[in-house]
C-alpha cells in the first residue's frame, strides 16, 4: 500500500499539461497517436538524440519532480521501447552489410534509456529499473513500488510506464493479429464484434511515497496472473477483493481495459460478473488504444476521478457512479494471458 | 569543390546527421571547438562523425582516438576531408 | 531466520553445459572465446567471441523443445532453468504453484534473429513464426506456458545489469511474501544484432580480451543463460543450501548512456550499499567477481571504485576473460560462479591478465586456490548507467 502525489500523463487525449479529457480526440488510420507537448525542459543536446518513447516519458517525468526532493528511486515500465531504434539499427546492420554504423540507434535501443536519461537529467544516483513484462510491465513498476516503500518507509519514487508506437511494433503487432483489419471510430470499438483493438500509446508518470498528507489516491493494492482460463482468473479476482476490502465494501467503479478484441471478452465479462450490479464500469482503451502498458493511463484517470474530476459520458459504460467515489479497480487482460489487478481509492 | 562550399556542406551534414536541434549550419565557426565548450557534442558523436566521413567521403578511420585528432571542428575535418577523401 | 538462500543452480555458456562442466574449466582455466563460427556474419572466422557449441537443432532435441517460434535466448534459458530447477529438487507441482515466482532478463530476447525479425519488421511480408519472439519477455513467457507457471512472473531490462536485479527482485519477492521461492535468473544468445552494436562503439576487442590489464582492447561478446532458486532458509529444512543471498544494492552512475564516470560513482555506490543491505563491512569482503569487462572505461573505473571503498582491495577476478561478456545473462552466470567459489571453497584461476592498469596497480587472482570464503562480491554494471551488486555469503 502506498500514496500517489503528484501525476502526469501524455496520452493521445488532452491530459497534458492540462486535463480535458471530455473532448475525445479519435484514431486516425487505425492508431491512437500521442499529442506530443514542446519539452521545454529537456535541454536541445539531449532531445536530440530521443527517440517518441523517450522523449514522451523524459517530457511527463520531469514536471512532475520540478520542487521535490530528489526521489530515491527511478521505477519504470515499458515493453516497446527502443524498439524504434533497435530496428533503425538492424535496418543498418543489413543496409550498410555489417559494415560501419552509427552507435547512436543501438545505445537508444536498449529499453532502460528513458529511466536512465531520467536518471541523468536529474543526476539521480539511485535505484533504478526498468520492467520489461509486457502487459505486466507496468504492474510490476506498482509491485516494486509497494516493495520499496515497506523496505524504506521514508521514500520517495519516481514510478511510470511508457510504451510508443513505432512504425516497426505497429507491423509486428499488426501482423501477430491484435489490431482490427477495419476501421473503427470512438466507443464503436467495443461494438465491433471483431478481433484486434486499436494500437495507442502513452506515458504516465507518478510520485509515490507512504505519506497521506496530500495525496492524490491510495494504492491498495496490485496483483497479476498469468492464465488463459477465465474461471481461474474469476477466482482469483474474488480471492483479491476479499484479501483487500475485507468489510465487505463495495466496489465503486470498474476500469475497464476493455479494448473491443472480441477474445478478450470472456475475461471482461467475467470481472464485471465479479464486481456486479452495484458497481458502475467505465472504459478508457477507445482514448489510450491497446498497448502493453495501458493501464498507468488508466491509474492516471483514476487518480484524476479519485480528485474530485467529473467520469466523462464518453467512458461510461454502464451506470454512472454516485458523487463521492471511494475506490476503484482497474481490470486489464493482455493477450489473453496476462490479468492485472489493481485496487485504488482516496487516500 | 572549393573550400568555402565543403565547408558549408559538411555543417549541413553535421546538423542533419546528429540532429542537433537549434542549430543552424551557418552558425556553426569554421574554428569552433566540436566536442566540450562549443557544440558540445560526446564521444557517441565522435564515432556518428567518423561514420559520416566514411559514408560521404569514403574516409576510413579505424581508430576514434585518431579521430579525435581530426575532429577538433570545421576547419580540421574540411583539411582531413581534402587530403583524404576518396569520394 | 529469514534469510534468502540458494537452494538450486544451474548454467550453460561456452565454459559448459551444467554447473559441473562449468566447474571443471574454470578450475582449469579454460578461455571460452573462439573465432565466431556458430552463424554466417561479416565477422565469421574472425570476430573472437565465447559461444556455446551446440546450435539451436542440437538445443530443441536435447531439450525437446520444439515449439514454434521458440529461440536461442529462450533454449539457453530453459536449459539453465531446468538444471537448476532439478538442482533444487522442485516437483511440477511446486512450479505451478501461485507462490512460485520467475524472475529474469536478458538484452537481446528475440532479436538474436537479426535477418528475421528485420522481415517482420517489414510493411509488405506478412509475419513469421517469430512474430511474437522478438519481445524481451518472449524468454520468460515461454517458460511460463511451457511449466505452466502460475505465480509472479516478470522481465527485468537493465542492459548488462539486468540479471543482477532480476536476482534482487526474486528475494524482494519472498521477502515481502510475495512469493514462497523465486527462479532467477537471464540468458542472452549471441546476435548480430548486439555484435554490430559493440563494434560500432568501438568497445570490441579484436584479439581475446584481458580484463583489468593496461594492454586491454575491449570485451568480447559470450552467450549464456543462468538460474538460481531462491528460497526462505526457513522454508527448506534438510535442504542442500549453496549459499545465503545476504546483500544487494541497484544504483545509477547518472553520467553517460554508455560510459562510467571517471570517479565510478555509480559501482562505488552499488558496492557500497550492497554491503550495508548485508551488514557487513568492506574487510568481510573475500574475493570480488567484477564486472571487468575488458573495455578501457570499465575496468579502470571499477578499479579506481573498488580502490576508494576498500582499504585494501580484496582477492578479485573477471570470468568474463573465460565466458566472454553475456550481456543479460552475466549477472546470473557470475552469481553461480559466486556461489560455486563458496560452496566449494575455492578460487578460479584469473586468465588472460599480464600487466596491472598503472593509475590503479590492481593484479587479479591468478591462480587456483582453495581457502577459506566467508562472502563474495558479484558486479554487474550497464549501460545507461545501471550498476548492481550482489553479496552471496557462505550459509
Amino acid at each position: 500500500m502506498f500514496y500517489i502525489h503528484q501525476h502526469s500523463c501524455i496520452s493521445p487525449q488532452q491530459t497534458f499539461p492540462v486535463s480535458r479529457i471530455d473532448e475525445l480526440s479519435d484514431a486516425v488510420d487505425k492508431k491512437l497517436q500521442v499529442i506530443e507537448p514542446s519539452y521545454e525542459q529537456i535541454p536541445p543536446g539531449m532531445l536530440r538524440r530521443m527517440g517518441k518513447a523517450v522523449r514522451i516519458g523524459v517530457g511527463a517525468a520531469l514536471p512532475i519532480l520540478k520542487g521535490l526532493p530528489a526521489p530515491d528511486g527511478i521505477i519504470l515500465g515499458t515493453a516497446n521501447a527502443g524498439k524504434e531504434d533497435c530496428v533503425k539499427f538492424l535496418n543498418q546492420i543489413i543496409e550498410y552489410n555489417e559494415g560501419m554504423l552509427t552507435p547512436l540507434n543501438f545505445v537508444q535501443g536498449t529499453p532502460n534509456a528513458i529511466a536512465s536519461q531520467v536518471g541523468i537529467l536529474t543526476k539521480n544516483h539511485g535505484y533504478n529499473i526498468t520492467h520489461m513484462h509486457l502487459g505486466l510491465a507496468f504492474e510490476h513498476v506498482l509491485t516494486d513500488a509497494d516493495m520499496q516503500i515497506t523496505e524504506n518507509p521514508s521514500g520517495l519514487f519516481l514510478i511510470g510506464a511508457v510504451d510508443d508506437i513505432s512504425v516497426y511494433n505497429y507491423y509486428f503487432e499488426d501482423k501477430g493479429g491484435w489490431y482490427k483489419k477495419e476501421t473503427v471510430t470512438g466507443k464503436q470499438l467495443y461494438d465491433s464484434g471483431t478481433d484486434g483493438s486499436v494500437a495507442g500509446e502513452a506515458a504516465a508518470m507518478f510520485m509515490v511515497n507512504g505519506n497521506r498528507t496530500g495525496a492524490a489516491a491510495k494504492l491498495i493494492a496490485i496483483n497479476s496472473l498469468h492464465h488463459t482460463d477465465a474461471e481461474v482468473m474469476k477466482k482469483y479476482l474474488q480471492q483479491f477483493i476479499i484479501n483487500h476490502l475485507p468489510h465487505g465494501e463495495k466496489i465503486d467503479l470498474l476500469l475497464s481495459g476493455e479494448n473491443g478484441d472480441n477474445r478478450l471478452r470472456v475475461f471482461y465479462d467475467a470481472a464485471e460478473e465479479i464486481t456486479g450490479r452495484e458497481t458502475a464500469i467505465a472504459r478508457f482503451k477507445h482514448m489510450s488504444g491497446e498497448f502493453p502498458t495501458a493501464t498507468a493511463m488508466g491509474l492516471w484517470l483514476c487518480c484524476r476521478f479519485l480528485q474530485g474530476d467529473e467520469i466523462p459520458g464518453h467512458m461510461i459504460k454502464y451506470s454512472k457512479p454516485e458523487k463521492g467515489l471511494r475506490n476503484i479497480l482497474i481490470y486489464n487482460n493482455y493477450k489473453g494471458i496476462q490479468h492485472s489487478f489493481i485496487l485504488v481509492a482516496i487516500p | 569543390m572549393d573550400t568555402a562550399t565543403l565547408k558549408l556542406q559538411l555543417k549541413q551534414q553535421i546538423v542533419e546527421f546528429l540532429n542537433l536541434l537549434n542549430v543552424k549550419p551557418e552558425d556553426i565557426k569554421d574554428d569552433e571547438p566540436l566536442f566540450g565548450e562549443g557544440l558540445g557534442l560526446d564521444s557517441i558523436d565522435s564515432i556518428e562523425l567518423i561514420v559520416l566521413l566514411n559514408r560521404e567521403y569514403g574516409i576510413v578511420i579505424e581508430d576514434p582516438k585518431e579521430g579525435r585528432k581530426i575532429l577538433v571542428n570545421v576547419n580540421t575535418m574540411v583539411d582531413y576531408i581534402e587530403k583524404h577523401r576518396t569520394k | 531466520m529469514n534469510r534468502i538462500v540458494v537452494t538450486g543452480i544451474g548454467v550453460i555458456s561456452a565454459m559448459g553445459d551444467s554447473v559441473a562442466e562449468n566447474r571443471a574449466s574454470l578450475i582449469l582455466g579454460k578461455c571460452g572465446i573462439s573465432l565466431l563460427d556458430m552463424f554466417p556474419s561479416k565477422f565469421s572466422g574472425s570476430l573472437p567471441v565465447a559461444e556455446v557449441k551446440k546450435n539451436n537443432t542440437a538445443l530443441q532435441e536435447k531439450l525437446n523443445a520444439f515449439e514454434p517460434g521458440v529461440t536461442r535466448t529462450s533454449l539457453l534459458a530453459l536449459h539453465a532453468f531446468e538444471e537448476a530447477v532439478a538442482n533444487s529438487g522442485l516437483s511440477n507441482n511446486q512450479l505451478s504453484d501461485f507462490n512460485t515466482a520467475l524472475v529474469s532478463g536478458n538484452t537481446v530476447g528475440g532479436m538474436c534473429l537479426t535477418d528475421e525479425m528485420y522481415e517482420d519488421a517489414k510493411k509488405e511480408t506478412t509475419g513469421s513464426e517469430y512474430i511474437a519472439s522478438y519481445d524481451y519477455a518472449s524468454v520468460n513467457m515461454y517458460l511460463q506456458q511451457r511449466y505452466r507457471l502460475n505465480g509472479n512472473i516478470n522481465t527485468i531490462n537493465t542492459a548488462c545489469s539486468s540479471s543482477a536485479n532480476a536476482i534482487m527482485y526474486g528475494a524482494r519477492l519472498i521477502k515481502s511474501g510475495r512469493a514462497q521461492r523465486a527462479i532467477v535468473g537471464g540468458a542472452d544468445s549471441l546476435a548480430k544484432f548486439t555484435i554490430n552494436g559493440f563494434n560500432a562503439l568501438h568497445i570490441l576487442s579484436p584479439e581475446i580480451c584481458t580484463p583489468f590489464d593496461i594492454n586491454r582492447k575491449g570485451l568480447n561478446l559470450g552467450e549464456g543463460a543462468a538460474f538460481l532458486v531462491l528460497e526462505k532458509e526457513s522454508d527448506c529444512p534438510g535442504k542442500k543450501i549453496y549459499a545465503t543471498l545476504s546483500g544487494y544494492a541497484n544504483t545509477n552512475d547518472a553520467y553517460h548512456a554508455s560510459s562510467l564516470s571517471d570517479e565510478g560513482i555509480g559501482p562505488f555506490k552499488a558496492m557500497q550499499q550492497a554491503l550495508q543491505s548485508a551488514n557487513l563491512s568492506a574487510s568481510d569482503i573475500d574475493f570480488i567477481n567484477a564486472h571487468g569487462t575488458g573495455t578501457e572505461n570499465n575496468d579502470l573505473v571499477e578499479g579506481t571504485a573498488m580502490l576508494q571503498l576498500f582499504k585494501t582491495v580484496p582477492p578479485f577476478a573477471s570470468t568474463k576473460a573465460n565466458t566472454g561478456h553475456t550481456l543479460g545473462a552475466a549477472g546470473a552466470i557470475e552469481a553461480v560462479y559466486s556461489i560455486l567459489n563458496l560452496h566449494h571453497q575455492e578460487l578460479y584461476p584469473g586468465i588472460n591478465f599480464k600487466e596491472p592498469i598503472p593509475a590503479t596497480g590492481l593484479v587479479p587472482v591468478k591462480t587456483y586456490q582453495q581457502k577459506g570464503l566467508e562472502h563474495i562480491m558479484s558486479n554487474s554494471f550497464g549501460f545507461g548507467g545501471n550498476c548492481s551488486t550482489l553479496i552471496f555469503s557462505k550459509p
